[in-house]
């Protein structure tokens, strides 16, 4: 069903982890023989850093944490982005509050907290299930809850803003967050599929996309979106069944299937799970201009691959455990860091050493 | 269960009658003030217990006198530890342990489901039997490096004081010894005929395990630690003891790198030690050439290999001759160092295979029993000629026995009940529920006998009972759960019901929990539990307020009496009040509810209802006559219209007498006055009936509609008369 991948040119290095591991992302690194990622866990709850050396002799470099951040309960969400030369961290949690803290890009330590929201009034009462954070101009973090709000945090240089944007009251749980644009986002949750906000158009979703799943044999949920920078306008979507798709919003009504049993018949599951986080691989070379940019996923069955539409998947790992979460170095899009049901940890890089391991 | 704790704050696990060890106390603190009145226990996930501590409810006048007193009750989470494996290793490690062991579990399993398929017969025949066994020796090797295979990690610079391995690289588990020790017995058909030298490799690798004290290993460890600081090394009657130690257990690398420390190969020597360095030279040569019945050595190990018994015989002969040679040799005349000459001779004596001299050396009985099988009885096969050795040497050196132990006496004693009994008390329900395919790999006997279904067991097989302790132990853990229903779904007679248990108890707070619930039960094919979980997640869900994800969840199980609940209950409560905000909230459950509302065009009819209810409000409040017209015409609208539901037939003819009242003349025509009675005739038929729904209406709601109907009836003829 799906091709298995050249194995011969990936290195994959698993990293065994004491306690379970919930998302993984990298963090943006100084040196290049020194990277940095970040990793929310259980048990205590709390987001912890990790080093290792990309350049050491040691095929098998170790992961070493260089230091921790506590958190009130378990992390739900987790991203790292750039802002002023500062490494910083967002991560919200299932008790509804929202922590941003800055982290020294040389040595991973943590330095500061800069936010940390928790009002069951004004912010969320509740999990919330997925934040983003619009780094390009306003640095605004979008909060999408399953208490059915979203919320918008400004941060200040000195004060910390909350703007309600939404509040459904329950009859809709968001589970998944996106910018689009500095002024645009995207949602998705439980019930009525996708919503396009702007926030110069308050009040309410200005388009909104209602799959219909599996022609609702089987269950629906959206876990994770992505938009790519340079196609503003397409916003790709995983979520339950397996199904990956990808949503234009030029051509409202009908999505473009990539994966899963989704929304037409005609194309063939590759996963029938969950798939728990979709994002564009940039490392894989785009077939088409006129066609969606090739998307990685992960999967609960223990699947990680690259889905290109109608192209067959290339399948990049294939566990035994879920896959609960993934990330793709900006800096390095070759390497990709997995986070394992099985309390472990795994670092991908595709393309190197070709010459050595062939 | 509440109950009267006794006066100390401690909890005492009820201890089984005859049990030889005192109960454990775990004293708990609650920081509660004395005297504790009420003591709650529950069990929550896993070993997680739930103790609630309540302090006497405290008089009127006590109360003023203290309040300062704090807290009337504490609840504490006590976390017992499970044992998914014995004690000496971490948390984290057992899990570990447990992930990775089910890949190599499930893949024999489908080994074994499909070689049955193959056979049409019951019993697997002949070939596929000579296969098992080997594809059982490759489950048993998998499992073995996942308990851990850094066993000899020597470092690349070699210290000639360094005799024995580091330790401290990775101290071994006893499980893995236990697991090694019934590979060598029930799987390894191969190796059979040099089944001794396989015990004594294992000693090798497990001897410090036997006991903390009195091993071989302890006696050398205590040698290592000494010898750094030793000036004349063969002035110590320890070292002699520990050359004659390592010797009678075989350790053959250790006794020539011990004794080449020997004090004659000093090169700055006074006095003349020529003779006595070639003594201890030839006895290293000896120990080196020491024949071994076994296939191979691995690297740095001495002796000489001899596959067959005839070759060994032989050449075991020509080296006594040797050995006997040098010990009746003149030379050691003239060895003056006295230590030097007598501990040589006593390694002689060992190599000869002298009783009281390997006595002597040995201090565990097992110990003793590997050097009866090295240096007395070579070629000793067969289980009970190991069993009756075992007796012996048990009575020569009585030593404590502890779960290794006793599990090679049961595994020579051939009974496979005691030896998974003795497994289960001594390391945990993971080696005996893994253990069972290896004691059945090359025994129909043993299979038949684990394998048997027994009444008394309602049903299930003693196989499959320890397999159902392991995936309780799994279960009971919230990152191992997951791994339980891959040996759930072996056990036939009692698994699929467990599993189902089982997975009905996760928690359904958590979405993406819950999900992977489902998950589990689409790869078990259970519809009916998925369906289950589904309705129970509704339930969560809708409880909280999160109305979407209920409904959602609802929809999935297909759960039509909770949908139209929530219908029925959504139509009760518009009318109430016509708020924008709660309209909405009407709006959108509508939305989400769908086609589950049970009318079509269901949306629609709330929006006209809201209108004729704003334009009602506006009559009320002092409107005109057009106003009051375009009220009339919105309720006419509205009765005529299919998909308004009949129960609001009763609320908008109760609204309607409003409009019938209206002062200046009557604003329904007969036609208009004749629809709403017909209405009304079919709703006082239809309340006659068990299904009708009538909402919180006055008793004589009815009546009062009818003559308001009867009335502008009677105004209508006359002004269109």
């Amino acid at each position: 069903m799906a091709d298995s991948g050249d194995r011969r040119r990936f290195i994959y290095n698993l990293h065994e982890q004491s306690k379970p591991v919930g998302a993984v992302r990298w963090l943006p690194s100084v040196s290049p023989f020194l990277r940095l990622a970040a990793m929310s866990v259980l048990s205590p709850p709390a987001i912890e850093i990790h080093s290792f050396s990309s350049q050491s002799p040691n095929p098998n470099p170790d992961l070493n944490l260089v230091s921790s951040y506590p958190l009130p309960s378990s992390a739900t969400s987790l991203t790292s982005f750039k802002s002023h030369n500062y490494t910083l961290i967002a991560a919200s949690t299932s008790t509804g509050s929202l922590h941003i803290f800055s982290v020294n890009p040389y040595d991973g330590k943590i330095e500061s907290q800069i936010i940390s929201i928790s009002d069951k009034d004004s912010f969320h009462c509740g999990p919330i299930q997925s934040i983003d954070v619009e780094t390009s101009s306003t640095g605004e973090c979008a909060t999408a809850g399953e208490d059915g709000r979203v919320n918008l945090v400004l941060i200040g240089e000195d004060k910390v803003e909350n703007f309600r944007v939404c509040e459904s009251d329950g009859l809709v749980a968001y589970t998944a967050v996106k910018w689009g644009s500095p002024v645009e986002f995207v949602t998705g949750g439980v019930g009525p599929g996708l919503q396009w906000w702007d926030k110069r158009r308050p009040g309410g979703p200005v388009a909104q996309f209602k799959g219909v799943w599996g022609h609702g044999t089987v269950t629906g949920m959206i876990h994770s979106l992505d938009i790519h920078p340079s196609r503003k306008h397409t916003c790709v979507v995983g979520g339950s069944s397996g199904a990956v798709y990808a949503w234009d919003l030029r051509w409202q009504q009908q999505a473009i299937t990539l994966a899963g049993t989704g929304l037409e018949a005609k194309s063939q599951p590759f996963s029938e799970s969950e798939v728990w986080e979709v994002k564009y691989d940039a490392f894989t070379p785009q077939v088409s201009s006129t066609k969606v940019l090739p998307v990685m996923m992960c999967s609960e069955d223990g699947f990680l691959a690259v889905l290109q539409q109608d192209e067959r998947p290339v399948q990049l790992l294939e566990e035994p455990c879920a896959i609960n979460s993934f990330d793709i170095d900006p800096q390095n899009p070759s390497d990709v860091i997995v986070a394992l049901e099985w309390e472990s940890v795994g670092i991908l890089s595709r393309g190197r050493e070709e010459t050595e391991m062939a | 269960m509440p109950g009267i704790p006794s006066d100390s704050s401690s909890l005492i696990p009820f201890a089984l009658e005859g049990s030889s060890q005192p109960p454990p106390v775990y004293p708990l603190q609650h920081g509660l003030r004395a005297p504790i009145h009420r003591i709650h226990i529950s069990w929550s996930r896993g070993n997680l217990l739930n103790v609630t501590c309540l302090r006497p409810p405290p008089d009127q006048q006590e109360e003023m006198a203290r309040e300062d007193d704090g807290i009337g009750g504490k609840a504490i989470e006590v976390l017992l530890g499970g044992a998914i494996l014995e004690g000496n290793i971490g948390e984290h490690k057992r899990r570990r342990i447990a992930y990775e062991s089910v890949k190599s579990y499930a893949f024999l399993h489908d080994k074994k489901i499909s070689l049955a398929k193959m056979e049409t017969g019951d019993n697997l025949s002949a070939p596929a039997l000579t296969y098992w066994w080997q594809y059982t020796l490759e489950y048993s090797k998998s499992i073995r490096d996942i308990l851990g295979n850094a066993r000899l990690h020597r470092p690349l610079i070699e210290d000639p004081k360094n005799f024995l391995k580091p330790e401290e690289v990775e101290q071994p588990i006893g499980t893995k010894a236990a697991w090694e020790l019934m590979e060598i017995f029930y799987v390894d058909m191969q190796l059979l005929s040099w089944l001794p030298e396989r015990l004594v490799d294992w000693l090798e690798g497990y001897d410090s395990l036997l006991s903390k004290t009195e091993t071989v290993h302890s006696k050398l460890a205590i040698l290592q630690r000494k010898v750094t600081s030793m000036r004349v090394v063969e002035d110590e009657p320890g070292y002699w003891n520990g050359l004659a130690a390592a010797l009678a257990v075989g350790w053959l690398d250790v006794v020539a790198k011990l004794l080449r420390l020997h004090g004659s190969y000093d090169p700055d020597q006074f006095d003349k030690r020529e003779t006595e360095n070639g003594l201890v030279e030839a006895v290293v040569l000896l120990v080196s050439e020491m024949p071994r019945m076994r296939p191979n050595l691995p690297n740095g190990k001495l002796g000489l290999c001899y596959q067959t018994k005839h070759d060994y015989i032989k050449g075991l002969e020509k080296w006594r001759v040797k050995v006997s040679g040098l010990e009746s040799s003149p030379f050691w005349v003239h060895c003056n160092h006295r230590p030097t000459r007598d501990g040589l001779i006593n390694l002689l004596h060992i190599l000869l295979g002298d009783a009281k001299h390997i006595a002597d050396a040995t201090s565990h009985w097992l110990e003793l029993f590997i050097s009866h099988l090295l240096y007395i009885r070579p070629l000793t096969n067969g289980l009970e000629g190991m069993g009756n050795l075992a007796e012996k040497c048990m009575n020569l050196k009585p030593s404590a026995n502890n779960g290794l132990t006793s599990l090679l006496a049961g595994i020579l004693s051939e009974n496979p009940e005691i030896v998974l009994a003795d497994c289960l008390k001594a390391f945990g329900p993971w080696i005996v529920a893994h253990a069972v395919d290896l004691l059945t790999a090359n025994s129909e006997y043993t299979d038949g006998l684990l394998n048997e279904e027994r009444y008394q067991l309602g049903g299930a097989s003693i196989g499959e009972l320890y397999m159902l302790v392991y995936a309780q132990a799994l279960a009971s853990h919230p990152l191992t759960w997951q791994v339980a229903p891959a040996y759930l779904s072996t056990c036939l007679n009692q698994g699929r019901g467990l599993l189902e248990i089982l997975l009905l108890r996760q928690p359904v707070q958590n979405y993406r929990v819950v999900l992977k619930t489902l998950e589990i039960c689409h790869l078990y094919e259970l519809g009916n539990i998925s369906t289950h979980i589904m309705k129970m997640a509704g339930m969560y869900q809708w409880k909280h307020g999160h109305k979407g994800l209920g409904i959602y969840w609802f929809q999935q199980s297909r759960d039509k009496t909770r949908l139209s609940q929530i219908a029925h209950k959504l139509f009760d409560n518009i009318g109430k009040s016509l708020s924008d905000d709660s309209f909405k909230q009407w709006e959108g459950l509508m939305e989400l509810l769908g086609s589950d509302v049970g009318i079509a065009g269901g949306l629609e009819f709330l929006h006209k209802y809201r209108e004729f209810k704003r334009s009602l409000q506006q009559i009320v409040n002092g409107g005109t006559v057009e106003a009051a017209k375009k009220s009339t015409e919105l309720l006419v609208q509205l009765m005529r219209n299919p998909s308004t539901p009949q129960r609001f037939w009763l609320p908008l003819l109760l609204d309607s007498v409003k409009l019938l009242e209206w002062r200046s003349g009557p604003l329904l025509g007969v036609s208009e006055t004749n629809l709403l009675l017909g209405k009304l005739q079919e709703l006082s038929m239809a309340k006659l009936r068990p299904d009708f729904h009538g909402g919180e209406l006055k008793p004589n709601a009815l009546g009062d509609v009818r003559l308001a109907l009867a009335k502008n009836l009677g105004r209508a003829i006359l002004e269109e008369s």
